[in-house]
């Protein structure tokens, strides 16, 4: 579960000073109360792995886990503590719709864990579906089973790979396929490109889907949403606070109607805590894809993401389904 | 000029570009790697193992050659076949790597054989140009100090170059395929030139 956006991060020195300048004022008048320790979140554990430096914090009820990144915290997951099964990040729960349009949800695999609210979540909510959540990073796995009630069961598994690699290796087919595989405020180029969506469509199953998540403050996300759409033939977009969800699929956009057909059934057979047909209202349908694609030969990611753009502009590329 | 100056400026030259052109590949074998192996701190280990490990081999077999031969030409042929096999790389890279990820996996030991597939050989065979330059200048052990540091600075700034302008300029304007095709082509052009220069690069005149 991640989320990237730089409005949400703090500076790294500015936030521990305050921290510590406050707490230590409050302290010299006899001031500390239980209410202000509460405004401030604590460092729980920092661990530098592999490839992440991974902070994680909490306060009064909740926690989270960020990675550290140009002296900038980028939340990677977020869970309240008196109420782990809620997606407290909006874009999450626009995540978990990609089981309204497969047509069976037998098995679910998704790219990046995170703290793993999100395939927590669906496990809870599908006691049939086998999930399997494909995390880059070994220390990521062990803290979200520290921190964020991640348990692994005979249904619910993670394995540690580069999701492109597992998916290069294992040749089984998947319902829906979640990606949201952040490093920071970067998505490797390599889970980018035209080439690693072939690769996803590869491995679904008839009429599954890929559910996607990406951040629409840069350049980079009118390239991403154009090469998911040159991919598969139909692409959703649903705005997720400060993130977008993509959903793509194969065949002809389905109309609104069959789509709300589809999560009410869907809802009504699970009954769901974040209503199905609810979010399916927010749908946009891409269909003035504009960006460049990207390919494994030419992702210059760095550079376009240093180009920034309104927050609300990739709507312009979308309209209302029918 | 002088022929001696002439034949110091022209080696200096194409030491800076074949500086250029390995740090170059070394950037792009990240491109190349990055969708089967993952982009983490585990590739590029592997990476600049492999590179280390061919200037190694390079520097004992140009210095070895050259000692027996004094061979620009030899050099030169040796620059064209790495160029050749750095021209081929886009075309059977990806089946490659496809077999190498499944049958081999991806540790430590599928990353660096697949590294070593990718760049070992051509990369050996560019940086045997080094001794060969150091001894085609060295006209009097009494310069031999100001040979070898000229040689080795001049070449080092090509890293440089090769390193940063590759990354920041040419990956986000071409692509790596046409990158590695036209580094290929510099590397085939240094080699014509010193075949076709031998009697020059010999010192003839002296």
């Amino acid at each position: 579960m991640r989320k990237c956006c730089s409005a949400s991060s703090v500076e790294y020195r500015c936030a521990r000073f305050r921290r510590a300048g406050l707490a230590s004022l409050l302290v010299g008048l006899g001031l500390l109360v239980q209410p202000i320790v509460a405004v401030a979140a604590d460092l729980l554990e920092m661990r530098e792995s592999l490839y992440n430096n991974i902070f994680i914090f909490a306060d009064a009820d909740s926690v989270s886990m960020t990675f550290g990144q140009n002296k900038r915290y980028y939340t990677e997951s977020n869970m309240k503590l008196s109420d782990p099964g809620a997606l407290t990040v909006d874009y999450t729960r626009y995540m978990t719709l990609g089981i309204a349009y497969a047509p069976k949800l037998e098995r679910i695999a998704e790219i990046g864990l995170g703290g793993g609210r999100t395939v927590s979540y669906l496990g809870a909510a599908l006691p049939d579906t086998g999930i399997l959540a494909i995390e880059l990073d070994k220390d990521v796995v062990d803290l979200a089973k520290k921190y964020f009630k991640f348990q692994e069961t005979a249904r619910l598994r993670a394995v540690v790979s580069d999701g492109r690699a597992f998916l290069l290796k294992d040749s089984e087919k998947w319902d829906v396929i979640l990606i949201d595989a952040y490093r920071g405020p970067f998505v490797p180029f390599h889970l980018l490109t035209q080439e690693f969506y072939r690769l996803v469509k590869s491995r679904l199953n008839p009429g599954g889907v890929v559910v996607q998540n990406i951040e629409p403050s840069t350049m980079l996300f009118d390239s991403a949403s154009a090469t998911l759409k040159s991919v598969f033939p139909s692409v959703d977009l649903y705005d997720g606070g400060g993130n977008v969800v993509a959903i793509g699929y194969d065949g002809p956009s389905l109309p609104q109607a069959e789509l709300l057909a589809r999560a009410a059934k869907v809802q009504e057979r699970y009954k769901l805590r974040y209503d199905l047909t609810k979010l399916a209202a927010d749908r946009r349908v891409l269909n003035r894809a504009s960006g460049k694609i990207l390919t494994d030969d030419f992702a210059p990611v760095e550079t376009m993401r240093a180009i920034e753009q309104k927050n609300e502009k990739w709507k312009e590329q979308t309209e209302v389904p029918r | 000029m002088q022929q001696s100056h002439l034949r110091g400026i022209l080696l200096l030259a194409m030491a800076c570009i074949l500086g250029f052109a390995l740090m170059g590949f070394e950037m792009l074998g990240s491109r190349y790697l990055y969708p089967y192996f993952g982009g983490g701190i585990n590739t590029w280990a592997s990476l600049i193992a492999t590179v280390l490990v061919a200037l190694m081999a390079g520097y004992l077999i140009g210095g070895a050659l050259v000692d027996r031969t004094m061979s620009p030409r030899l050099c030169g042929a040796l620059l064209v076949v790495a160029g050749l096999y750095l021209f081929t790389i886009p075309l059977w890279v990806d089946p490659l790597f496809t077999w190498m990820l499944t049958s081999i996996g991806d540790g430590m030991t599928g990353i660096t054989l697949a590294a070593t597939a990718l760049l070992l050989l051509p990369l050996t065979l560019m940086s045997v140009f080094t001794p060969f330059a150091v001894r085609l200048l060295l006209v009097s052990v009494a310069f031999g100090g100001r040979i070898v540091s000229y040689v080795y600075g001049v070449s080092t700034i090509g890293n440089v170059l090769g390193t940063l302008v590759t990354t920041f300029v040419l990956v986000p304007s071409f692509g790596s395929r046409a990158l590695t095709m036209i580094f290929a082509g510099v590397t085939i052009g240094c080699g014509i030139v010193m075949m076709l220069s031998d009697r020059f690069l010999r010192g003839a005149d002296r």
